[in-house]
């Protein structure tokens, strides 16, 4: 029974070094170079922190959350900013799992549309990116001067990062 | 003590939450000041050849546009030289026994030729980097321009690449003159659009047209006199305000740059020093 627990733990530990990896490539090779109209710059490397199992301790999922958003600062030039988004929506998480699931006790699903249900997921995913796109952009512009314009941007690019993670999560079998 | 520990335990998370925003914010904060850590941005050795792999391949796709600037610019150079061979002919026989031709000390520089490998338009705060570094010759302060005009100003360098601040950033501003009246003005970029960006401080007795030609001025040492940065798209004055509102279409197009020149001033140092003793007196 202990190695089979030990067995899983394992997988999940790979699942997860290999979505960084892959998250952070496409993100900063693919995703940076989009630049539809001077406004889009989808974020899906959030999917990264979405996809903690639920139980993982929380300090653990905050530095986790930390070192991503570094390496996403470091290739996008951006120092700081990134790492500041990460570590927020890291932090409240698990309130918004709470609030929008029940998880029975001694379980710890990886969060998808599976484990959590259709509507809760999405309504997951669509809490958490927007946190983070809305810090993300006002970090960065560090200034209320060109408030609608900076709100459009974030709708805009927030619209377009939930269907891409939502894309890639319905794509995934059970 | 244990009421104290307790709370602490109680509330770790919380702290290291608080430690970890502290550090970021700390990051954005020194990122700021104009030089920034060398080690921790784009143009660190392992994120650089990671760019510098996926540029080969992007490359491939604007080799088209890359090689019709070349020849144009090719044919231009040409051009001059045959102009300036001509001038040369007909001058010899008059300086044959005066003093001989030199160049006056601020026009003596040389290009290094480098490449984009990484570049990005749709941010506040655009960074592009370059494959050439120290070793090449490549310093901080200095300018850079590509095929159409200027591109921005060499931020930081290590020894083998260089991070460039271009023109779509807000901290940098360019100054500028119009090239048939010499007026100057400092030009910024408002973070919007990648095509242009607006120029300020021109009083509003100068007579404007749409289309008239913005060079740079010569008066900052990064870039020589006369290099095109853009055209006027369009002007703006209230009657109460003393000077335009300008808007100036970009003469290079940073969606598709890909090959750049930096300019290295032979007598940057000098110009400096004499600068610097200039303001101790």
């Amino acid at each position: 029974m202990r190695l089979l627990l030990k067995k899983i733990n394992m997988i999940l530990f790979l699942q997860n070094i290999v979505r960084f990896i892959l998250l952070v490539l496409v993100q900063v090779l693919v995703l940076n170079n989009i630049q539809f109209l001077g406004f889009l710059n989808p974020y899906i490397y959030v999917l990264f922190i979405l996809s903690l199992p639920v139980k993982l301790p929380r300090w653990l999922s905050l530095l986790l959350a930390f070192v991503l958003g570094l390496t996403i600062d470091v290739f996008s030039d951006t120092m700081g900013m990134h790492a500041f988004a990460t570590v927020l929506v890291a932090f409240v998480r698990n309130n918004i799992i709470k609030l929008f699931t029940t998880i029975d006790e001694g379980n710890n699903p990886t969060p998808s549309f599976y484990t959590f249900g259709v509507g809760a997921y999405v309504k997951y995913v669509v809490s958490i990116v927007f946190i983070h796109h809305f810090t993300l952009f006002f970090i960065e512009a560090f200034s209320f001067e060109h408030f609608w314009i900076l709100l459009l941007k974030i709708l805009l690019s927030t619209t377009v990062s939930i269907l891409i993670i939502l894309g890639i999560q319905s794509l995934k079998r059970k | 003590m244990n009421n104290l520990l307790n709370f602490l335990i109680k509330y770790s998370v919380v702290f290291l939450f608080l430690l970890l925003e502290i550090i970021s914010f700390s990051l954005i904060i020194k990122n700021q000041e104009y030089q920034k850590n060398v080690f921790l941005t784009s143009s660190n050795a392992v994120v650089s050849s990671l760019y510098e792999m996926s540029n080969t391949v992007v490359e491939f796709f604007k080799l088209r546009t890359a090689n019709d600037n070349l020849s144009e610019e090719n044919t231009a150079l040409k051009n001059q030289i045959i102009k300036l061979q001509a001038e040369v002919m007909t001058l010899k026989p008059q300086t044959k026994d005066s003093v001989h031709f030199q160049l006056p000390p601020e026009l003596e520089y040389e290009f290094i030729s480098a490449k984009v490998i990484n570049c990005s338009t749709n941010k506040l705060q655009n960074y592009i980097t370059l494959n050439k570094g120290y070793i090449d010759g490549i310093r901080p302060d200095m300018g850079v321009i590509g095929d159409e005009g200027v591109v921005g100003i060499v931020k930081t360098v290590n020894t083998k690449y260089s991070v460039v601040i271009p023109v779509l950033n807000e901290k940098i501003r360019i100054n500028c003159k119009f090239k048939k009246n010499n007026y100057t003005g400092p030009l910024q970029w408002d973070g919007l659009d990648y095509r242009y960006a607006n120029l300020n401080d021109i009083a509003r007795h100068v007579e404007l047209s749409l289309g008239d030609t913005l060079v740079t001025s010569g008066y900052a040492s990064n870039f020589p006199e006369g290099i095109p940065v853009g055209l006027i798209e369009d002007f703006r004055i209230s009657p109460s305000d003393s000077y335009y509102n300008i808007k100036v279409r970009l003469a290079v197009n940073f969606r598709t740059i890909s090959h750049v020149k930096v300019i290295k001033y032979m007598n940057y140092g000098e110009q400096k020093a004499i600068e610097a003793t200039a303001e101790e007196n």
